[in-house]
């Protein structure tokens, strides 16, 4: 190989050969994948490597008149939640057991609740070792292959994608209430409320799924919250994450080298100072 | 529209000496250190119009599409568990319902896509290029829902100093600049763009037909239910989607695969799902040694 003047491949001259002498096909099942050419060198570096894209979808139905007025915790969307996502995971992790691989990264998720069902689709590249053995346990994360590779380094590895999900009432305000607030800048603590226990209900399913993995916790976890576009009085709330745990003895310091990149990309100057 | 010719005014333009190019200033720098040259900028367009028949299309058949989905690929049917047939359910019950593989519209889009892709490979191996890079492909609907264009735009490169290996076509690649450059460093040369869409149609039977219109309480139970139907169909058009790429591969591999899926409910339970998955197919042409396991930095701005 022609090396350069900073010690890297001369990527002029490997072009020229690759484009004088064309390689044939390869003999075996090509690898799709969607990570990017710096994620798969990452992997590379760490000694696994991607093999194919695959995911899993759920389709969960919510039965009729359950968005309608009521009090507490709407039941039945938050199991339909539940169901559509241990779905959509059970699905892809089958598709990575297929394929030989260890687990999927960079998991892309997609949670869209209508009236009547609620979807949810994933779709990552399945990954494995090197030259591994096959898997007795996949694992299905959202982490980037770039997260995976530093979670990697540091002693970590990632055993599932947690998640969690709840949907709440917002108690409808009493009619003296209701014209109490009626023009004045105060608190809607019926949503406010719903939004807590939204969000206290969903962490704990979420945190529970972690457990029943064997974690020791959740990395990058995600929240969508807000009330439902057809139905305002209903809160919904959804978490999910990356279930992590320690692979070995414990963690690996990892210890970063400070850098003063060079493209100074602060500006010291602005016309519109001039203007006083 | 006559192939293998190119459009005149599109010869003298190539022809003209200047080059056009569509890199960003980034990826040109990226690209000239690399010694790819840009030669010229180089499209291809195709208009379909989507016809409600086609050979394959149920729709061509005198019988319900129930009968015979009529395609080719993927087909499944469903049966209602209710007890049709021994008077247990009235004359609109869905008794059956069916997936199919619309393989007359993924024919057709291959068609619409096929054509402006080849158009495009043209253009670029009447200017000489030994490749083109940083493809952008879009498709989008003109005038009216049934009318598509197909438009595919890149950038014709030649490789400095190398000589054109005869009777091959130009390499593709959606990839420009710096990721190209990586590519090759890594030891994977582009050969094509790798495209395939699939399209899968579901007639949902009761049970699909109630569990998305929110009557679980007619048949059965009150609570969340996965629907099967659905499921299946949509976990079928990307599996689709995946295996006409692979066919396209031939041992080689995808590189940055974008999956898309795009669907619409048609009323009662029905739908149509469509799925495109692209990429670039490449192709080992060195052995490539695993770089250093990389070191974390902090950034002092």
């Amino acid at each position: 190989m022609t090396d350069d003047a900073a010690g890297g491949p001369d990527v002029r001259a490997e072009l020229r050969r690759a484009v004088a002498a064309p390689a044939s096909p390869g003999g075996g099942k090509g690898v799709t994948s969607d990570l990017s050419i710096d994620e798969a060198l990452l992997l590379h570096a760490i000694g696994w490597e991607p093999v194919d894209l695959v995911c899993g979808v759920s389709v969960a139905s919510v039965p009729g008149g359950v968005w309608s007025w009521g009090a507490g915790e709407i039941a039945v969307a938050s199991e339909a939640q539940g169901m559509a996502f241990e779905g959509a995971v059970r699905r892809i992790s089958e598709e990575c057991g297929r394929v030989g691989a260890h687990g999927v990264v960079g998991v892309h998720v997609e949670a869209t609740v209508h009236r009547h069902h609620i979807d949810v689709e994933l779709v990552g590249t399945a990954v494995r070792p090197v030259g591994g053995p096959k898997a007795g346990h996949t694992f299905v994360s959202d982490l980037s292959g770039r997260d995976f590779s530093l979670l990697r380094q540091a002693g970590w590895t990632p055993v599932g994608l947690a998640h969690g999900a709840s949907f709440v009432y917002a108690p409808r305000r009493s009619a003296g209430t209701s014209i109490r607030q009626t023009g004045a800048n105060v608190e809607l603590t019926n949503y406010t409320q719903a939004m807590y226990a939204a969000r206290e209900a969903a962490m704990e399913r979420m945190q529970q799924t972690a457990i029943v993995m064997h974690g020791a916790g959740i990395v990058e976890v995600k929240v969508t919250e807000g009330p439902m576009p057809f139905a305002g009085h209903a809160i919904g709330f959804s978490a999910w994450g990356t279930t992590v745990r320690l692979d070995g003895e414990g963690h690996r310091y990892v210890r970063p080298r400070m850098v003063l990149p060079l493209d100074d990309a602060v500006v010291t100057f602005e016309a519109q100072s001039l203007r006083g | 529209m006559d192939e293998d010719v190119l459009p005149e005014a599109a010869q003298r333009r190539l022809g003209s000496g200047a080059w056009s190019s569509g890199l960003s200033t980034a990826d040109f720098a990226a690209c000239v250190a690399m010694g790819l040259e840009p030669v010229g900028l180089v499209q291809g367009f195709c208009v379909m119009r989507w016809g409600w028949y086609g050979s394959g299309n149920p729709y061509m058949s005198p019988w319900s599409p129930y009968a015979s989905a009529g395609g080719r690929g993927y087909s499944e049917v469903f049966r209602c568990p209710h007890g049709y047939g021994m008077g247990m359910t009235g004359g609109d019950h869905r008794s059956w319902g069916q997936n199919y593989e619309q393989s007359w519209v993924e024919d057709a889009w291959h068609q619409g896509f096929g054509s402006a892709y080849r158009r495009l490979v043209e253009e670029a191996a009447e200017v000489g290029a030994h490749g083109v890079i940083g493809v952008v492909d879009t498709a989008r609907h003109l005038t009216d829902m049934s009318v598509t264009e197909f438009h595919m735009v890149g950038t014709a490169v030649v490789v400095e100093g190398a000589e054109h290996p005869k009777g091959t076509p130009p390499w593709t690649t959606y990839l420009a600049g710096q990721r190209l450059a990586k590519l090759i460093e890594a030891g994977f040369m582009p050969v094509s763009l790798a495209v395939a869409m699939s399209s899968v149609r579901v007639w949902a039977y009761c049970m699909t037909d109630y569990l998305m219109e929110g009557r679980n309480f007619t048949w059965g139970g009150y609570g969340a239910q996965e629907v099967d139907q659905v499921i299946r169909a949509r976990m079928a058009v990307r599996q689709i989607a995946r295996k006409h790429v692979r066919d396209q591969l031939g041992g080689d591999s995808l590189h940055g695969a974008r999956m898309d899926t795009y669907g619409w409910s048609l009323a009662e339970g029905d739908e149509v799902v469509e799925c495109t998955l692209r990429g670039t197919r490449v192709r080992r042409f060195k052995g490539f040694d695993p770089v250093a396991p990389p070191t974390p930095t902090v950034r002092l701005t």
